[in-house]
Formats: C-alpha cells, sequence, structure tokens
C-alpha cells in the first residue's frame, strides 16, 4: 500500500511536547525493550533510533486501547489483537501517566466527541450552534450522530 | 518507515464515520494520466482503491501540512493537494464543480490540526458560557444550587499539545486550514495537569544533522487571537466555495441555453 511517506517523514520532525527517549518493545513474541526516541505528532506515535533523524516506523493511534502494566510502564493494543501489545517504560509513574493520557487524548475519534460534547453544550446554553458562524454546521463530520451510518457519497458524478 | 499497514486498513473498516468517498479522478505522477479511483476520507486520513468494494488499498494519504488547492480549468475540475517544497502535490480532478468543491472543503477541514483549532475555540466558548451562566446562578436567589446541573466535559483536559501551524501557500487559491493557529494556551481552569518534568529532554527534538530545519512547520505568531485568524481562513474558504457554485450555475445555463438553440436551428 503506497502511502506520503517523505511528508510524514517531515511530520515526524515537527516540534512536539511529547517527544522521551522510553523502553519500547514489540508485540511479537521475542521482542525485547529497546531504547527509542517515541515522538506524539498528532494521531501518530512516531518511534526513533536515539540519534537518528528519520523514525524506523509510525503507529496510527485511532481505534486502540491504551493501558497500564505497572507503576511505569503502560502498553498501547490495536483493534482485534488484544494480546499483541506494543510496551511503553517510562522512567517516572507521572511520565507513564502523562504519555497515556496525552495517547488517548490525541486520537482524532476522541477529539471529534469532544468536539460535538461542546457544540451540543453550547448550543443547549446559548441557544446558537457554534459551528453557524464557520459555515460548517452541515459537515457530515461534525453532525451529533456521526457514530451512524452518515456518508457523502458521490457515485453519481463520475 | 514502517507504516503499520493492517493498524490503517483496520482503522478504514472499522465503524468509525466514513466522512466522506466517492469518486474521483487521480493524476499518476509518472505519466500525466488521470486514472478513476475509489476514495474514502476517514479523520485525517485519505485511502484510496480501484473500486469500492475492492479489499485490496491501493494507497493512503495522511492529510496533515497540507493546502488543498482549488485549480482552474475548463470543462474539467482538477484540485490538488499540495505539501510544500521538495514534497508531492496530489492531483486529482472531479466530474462537476459541485463534486469538486465539496471535496475541496472536506480535505480542507479533515486535519488534525484543523479539528484541534476548532476544539480549541469551542473550548474557550464553551469555558466562557459556563462561567456567565455560573456568576448569573450566584447571583440569583439562595436556593439555586439545587437546580444547577453540572457542566462537565468528558475530560478535565481537552488541550492535546500540537503542531505549529505551516506556512499559509497563497498562490492564486489555495490555503491551509491549520495556517493560522497559535499554540495551545492552556486556560487555568482546565490545565491538565503539568509536573516538572524528571526526565531527561536530551533528543527530545530530532532536527536534522546538516542544513536548517524545514521550513515546514514555523512557529505562530506570537499574540494572535484563534477566533479572528479562524473566521478569516473560513471567509476565504467560503468565498471559495461561492465561486465553484456559481461556476457550475453559469455552465448549466449555457448548457440550458445551448439545447434550446438546438431545438431552434432545425432548418
Amino acid at each position: 500500500m503506497r502511502f506520503n511517506e517523505k511528508e510524514l517523514v517531515c511530520l515526524s520532525r515537527q516540534p512536539s511536547e511529547m517527544a522521551a527517549e522510553l523502553g519500547m518493545r514489540g508485540p511479537k513474541k521475542g521482542d525485547v525493550v529497546k531504547r527509542r526516541l517515541v515522538k506524539l505528532v498528532v494521531n501518530f506515535l512516531f518511534y526513533f533510533r536515539t540519534d537518528e533523524e528519520e523514525p524506523i516506523g509510525a503507529l496510527l493511534l485511532e481505534q486502540c486501547h491504551v493501558e497500564r502494566e505497572d507503576s511505569q510502564t503502560f502498553s498501547i493494543a490495536f483493534l482485534d489483537e488484544a494480546e499483541r501489545k506494543y510496551l511503553f517504560e517510562c522512567d517516572s509513574e507521572e511520565q507513564c501517566k502523562e504519555w497515556m493520557d496525552s495517547i488517548i487524548k490525541a486520537s482524532y475519534e476522541f477529539m471529534r466527541k469532544n468536539l460535538i460534547f461542546y457544540r451540543t453544550e453550547i448550543h443547549r446554553l446559548t441557544g446558537k450552534d457554534p459551528l453557524e458562524q464557520y459555515g460548517i454546521s452541515d459537515e457530515t463530520r461534525f453532525q451529533v450522530n456521526s457514530g451512524s451510518q452518515l456518508m457523502t457519497r458521490d457515485t453519481s458524478s463520475l | 518507515m514502517k507504516f503499520h499497514e493492517k493498524i490503517l486498513t483496520r482503522f478504514l473498516s472499522c465503524t468509525s464515520p466514513v466522512d466522506k468517498e466517492g469518486y474521483l479522478y487521480k493524476k499518476k505522477e509518472r505519466n500525466a494520466t488521470y486514472y478513476r479511483r475509489w476514495f474514502v476520507l476517514k479523520a485525517n486520513l485519505l485511502f484510496y482503491q480501484e473500486r469500492p468494494a475492492d479489499r485490496h488499498l491501493l494507497g493512503v494519504i495522511v492529510l496533515e501540512g497540507c493546502t488543498v488547492q482549488m485549480l482552474d480549468s475548463d470543462g474539467f475540475f482538477p484540485f490538488a493537494l499540495q505539501f510544500g517544497s521538495g514534497l508531492k502535490t496530489y492531483r486529482f480532478a472531479a466530474g462537476d464543480a459541485q463534486t469538486q468543491g465539496r471535496w475541496v472543503k472536506a480535505l480542507f477541514l479533515a486535519s488534525h490540526s484543523y479539528l484541534s483549532g476548532l476544539l480549541r475555540v469551542l473550548g474557550r466558548q464553551y469555558e466562557g458560557v459556563s462561567v456567565d451562566i455560573l456568576s448569573k446562578q450566584q447571583q440569583d436567589s439562595t436556593n439555586s444550587c439545587s437546580t444547577f446541573k453540572s457542566l462537565s466535559p468528558p475530560t478535565n483536559s481537552l488541550l492535546v499539545p500540537t503542531l505549529g501551524p505551516f506556512p499559509l501557500v497563497r498562490e492564486g487559491r489555495s490555503f491551509s486550514a491549520s495556517a493560522a493557529l497559535p499554540p495551545p494556551s492552556m486556560p487555568t481552569k482546565m490545565a491538565a495537569k503539568k509536573s516538572p518534568k524528571k526526565w531527561p529532554r536530551r533528543n527530545a527534538h530530532v532536527t536534522p544533522l546538516n542544513g536548517p530545519a524545514p521550513l515546514y512547520g514555523e512557529w505562530p505568531l506570537v499574540g494572535s487571537d484563534p477566533l479572528v485568524e479562524f473566521s478569516k481562513l473560513h471567509d476565504f474558504y467560503g468565498q471559495e466555495v461561492q465561486k465553484a457554485r456559481e461556476e457550475w450555475l453559469r455552465s448549466q445555463q449555457t448548457e440550458k441555453e445551448q439545447s434550446e438553440k438546438d431545438l431552434i436551428d432545425l432548418g
């Protein structure tokens, strides 16, 4: 599957508040903990060898489950594969908490839910839809019941 | 770089909302030919495959750090996703102006940066409204406490660290959704529990070993008001959609006139 690699690498080099050296272990049997520079940029977790510019890999942080493994370790598991976890060893309990928190909140779907919450509440409290002034109140992307099959199909155009 | 395809394909097929899907033509870089592809836009990812029923995904485009450009052309409805100097420009074409306008808008709104900017703005608005209501309630009678409904968002901190904005590319009619958004400011009430960092910050920012840092991703203007910048972007965008709509209507009108003309010139 093709993807815009160069652009992603560029993205991974953007400044990020959540960037630190952590112990990282892959999900496969036999994977060992390795020291990696782990960096959270938008909804991606990039990981680098500590002195390299280009990331080894990128994990999309959607539909994933973040769990505390012990006081300084957390894991990320992706849909369907609860046993296949990526493990991250932090230097302190605090650091561990902060990473878990940041990863959960970086998810696009999480942010969308918050947006819908704000939109609904502001509308309820003020009687006005806050998205109207931006001309985006009809966008399916920001709909209140966007969990259902609200899709815009353009099959007729071509 | 490994891009963990399985995670992506699972995300595509899971039940989270599809933001837009449909056929578009995509230009192949090498031979300058347009191929029809089925596109699925989900969150900040644009997936494409040959047909909707296909299990095989041809590719995905991560929509961060790009500007959406509506391009001009007669009888042809192109637009592009531009990623900045030295980086790719993806070219597409729609079948009509309306589709073109809709996709341009959808792509413009798709980035994570856009959503986080919007979230910041609404968060502040919500806070302002809640405070107003709180103070009004307190001003009112003594027994207002029991009727006051707790207004708490799903979490105590919604201000996720985000990227600095990308440079606004003003070539013709292109624009970036995240161009003018300032870095997150933590309102005192909803600040994350920021305790002093105890781990080393060495190597926290990976910068190139040779040469300057890439232009792509400049720090925002200090002190700019997110609300003002955001409205500006939307006004600018709104004009684009209006233009596209007018062009489409005009083309409809010309078609209509043409067919009427043909009806008359029979002899």
